[in-house]
């Protein structure tokens, strides 16, 4: 489930984020309390409530008094346009240092591209 | 806003061992707080006093605003669980319904709802049971009673591995609903790792880790990979352990790395793992034994 | 508050149903059917009634309630929250209500008694002489003041046990001793035995239960001075 090496509660954000960027908590939906996020994850309601936090102050999560916590208007577009822009530095730069270490050129690694898009059963978005 | 629970320059000496040494310590509840420690490191000692069972040889303990040492308006709203745990000849029931009586704040339904989980059969005499359900009695009453500082001494001694996930649902599900100042003394550091906001680490009567429990987790990594790419990656930062078999090596490198150091990672085929919670403590307490092995631990 | 801590441990005992409930009445039945058959075997005299001494079975009893009720009902009680002087005084609290109780029920034994003609044997059983005659508020005054001061003394001694183990309590069982005799050796100076006679023999049930109160009390303040500093 939780591995050691970022916080929990930053652990127990992401994972929130990434239901949204999913689209399986789309925007009006009630997140999970912290209470039901502690008991799923075995963790300190206090941890869980952090990590609500966080999503809280980015915005992509708000607070309805007395009702919970939702998803905000917009979350799922902000969190695909930041993970846009970390998907160069985190996926396309390595690919291609590790292209180059590996002396693959820029046409070859272009093709590897298009054939691995063409396979069947890839997810299209 | 006072602490629940504050303790400076806490020291116990027993003949001619000392098992506390001015041990300072300021919990501020609700909060889970986890006491980490060997065998004989004081943590027991600690919160023998904490709960006014011994007194200290010399220092301050207030717990919940005042003196603990018997005062009644504080124990009230205090609970110990020991392993150890005295009690008289009667049934497990019996046992439940005195503390029913004592404990402002006890939960009935949630008594028997643990009773069932654990299977304790209420009618058996607890001279009776196994060393397993008596510490189930424990946490019955430990968690059932609600107190406000809850007190619980390595108390899953005999418990399975089932029935220690049991404890740890039900404190944090009555936690969540109930909050109050929990202090856990533990061996087992990995299976209550999500329990504890807070970190407390004791070595021979002394606090040598006082953090919270983000903070400890993941604050050094171990490194693998071709002892010549470690080398490179590791180059003159510090390193706790090392071990070579062949031409593989493996270090332990304190400190947090960042995206440059996990992308190079990458790129020179190193297996990068932050240490867990426990494995944390087991490098603290270790560095900490051995410039403290030095010297003599005798009361003043 | 205080008060329903110190009726919380009262309760508490009482869970010891063999204890306080079955045990007392056992012994006593004991007592008497012991005596009995020492009755029935020996042959009778010329007395009214005969005394017997199967009624001090409940106060041997009762001393040892009063230190097994410091054994292992006191750490589960501190676990819970007790303060050692609370439980002390709660203990205390039973001892009272016990020694009520069962001194009531000797009160009754007594009047059954002498309803049936010393159980058609002229046994005095329940009417012990000189202390638990008189009427029957005297008897139970006396036979509870008594019975609460056993109960006490068994108390501090377990509370002595506890702390100081059996050294401890060896010391303690001889510094009793000591004092009792450094008490006999300073009457026979003073030679006071006559007047200390005199005093025993003018003195009334009443004025006897009033110096056992006085004796308990003592011993309650010794129970206290030692619990003060217990570890469970």
């Amino acid at each position: 489930m939780l591995d050691d090496g970022a916080p929990i509660f930053s652990q127990v954000a992401d994972r929130l984020a990434d239901e949204i960027a999913d689209g399986a908590l789309r925007e009006g939906d009630r997140a999970p309390s912290s209470n039901e996020l502690a008991s799923f994850y075995r963790i300190n309601p206090a941890t869980a409530a952090k990590g609500i936090n966080v999503l809280m102050v980015e915005g992509l999560l708000e607070k309805r008094r007395g009702v919970g916590m939702f998803v905000a208007q917009g979350a799922r577009a902000q969190l695909l346009a930041r993970r846009r822009r970390s998907f160069v530095e985190h996926y396309v730069e390595p690919m291609v240092g590790e292209a180059a270490r590996l002396g693959i050129g820029p046409e070859p690694l272009l093709e590897m591209v298009r054939s691995t898009l063409a396979l069947p059963g890839r997810v299209q978005v | 806003m006072s602490a629940t629970i504050s303790v400076s320059g806490l020291s116990r000496c027993y003949r001619s061992h000392l098992a506390l040494d001015g041990v300072t310590l300021e919990v501020e509840g609700p909060v889970v707080v986890g006491l980490l420690g060997r065998n004989g490191a004081g943590k027991s000692t600690l919160m023998r006093i904490l709960a006014a069972q011994e007194r200290p040889s010399s220092g301050h303990v207030s717990v919940l605003g005042g003196p603990v040492w018997e005062n009644d308006e504080a124990l009230r709203r205090l609970v110990l669980v020991r392993e150890d745990q005295e009690y008289p000849d009667v049934k497990v029931r019996d046992a439940v319904r005195a503390a029913s009586w004592f404990h402002p704040n006890w939960s009935a339904g949630l008594a028997e709802a643990m009773i069932e989980d654990f299977e304790l059969p209420p009618g058996r005499a607890i001279k009776k049971l196994s060393r397993g359900m008596r510490s189930a009695l424990g946490i019955v009453v430990g968690i059932a009673s609600r107190a406000e500082v809850t007190l619980l001494d390595e108390p899953y001694a005999g418990l399975d591995p089932l029935a220690r996930r049991t404890f740890y649902e039900r404190l944090l599900a009555d936690y969540a609903e109930h909050p109050r100042t929990v202090l856990l003394s533990t061996h087992l550091i990995d299976e209550a790792a999500g329990l504890m906001e807070r970190v407390v680490l004791i070595d021979h009567g002394r606090v040598v880790l006082d953090a919270p429990a983000d903070d400890v987790r993941g604050g050094a990594t171990a490194v693998t990979g071709s002892a010549s790419s470690v080398d490179r990656f590791v180059a003159d930062r510090p390193v706790w352990e090392r071990r070579l078999l062949g031409a593989q090596q493996s270090v332990v490198m304190p400190g947090l790395l960042d995206e440059v150091d996990w992308a190079r990672a990458q790129q020179m085929h190193l297996d990068l793992k932050p240490l867990s919670l426990q494995e944390m403590v087991v490098y603290a307490a270790g560095g900490a034994w051995r410039s403290v092995r030095a010297k003599e631990e005798a009361c003043v | 508050m205080r008060l329903r801590t110190w009726a919380n441990v009262c309760r508490f005992h009482l869970l010891q149903r063999l204890n306080y409930y079955v045990l007392p009445l056992a012994v006593l039945a004991f007592g008497f059917v012991v005596d009995v058959v020492i009755l029935e075997l020996t042959p009778a005299g010329h007395t009214p009634d005969r005394a017997v001494g199967g009624l001090g079975s409940i106060y041997v009893l009762v001393f040892v309630l009063g230190v097994q009720s410091v054994a292992r009902s006191l750490p589960f009680a501190m676990a819970s929250g007790v303060s050692r002087r609370s439980y002390y005084l709660g203990t205390t609290l039973l001892a009272g209500a016990f020694a009520t109780a069962y001194g009531l029920l000797i009160v009754a034994g007594q009047a059954l008694e002498r309803a049936t003609g010393g159980w058609g044997m002229k046994m005095a059983f329940f009417r012990v002489p000189y202390i638990l005659e008189g009427p029957w508020y005297l008897t139970w005054l006396t036979s509870a003041v008594t019975l609460a001061l056993l109960f006490v003394f068994g108390t501090w001694f377990g509370l002595v046990y506890r702390r100081w183990r059996i050294v401890g309590t060896v010391t303690f069982t001889a510094a009793l001793v000591a004092g009792g005799a450094a008490a006999a050796v300073a009457t026979t100076w003073a030679q006071a035995w006559g007047s200390l006679g005199h005093f025993f023999t003018t003195l009334s049930a009443l004025g006897l239960t009033g110096l056992l109160a006085a004796v308990a009390a003592v011993l309650v303040a010794g129970g206290l001075a030692t619990v003060r500093r217990i570890t469970v």
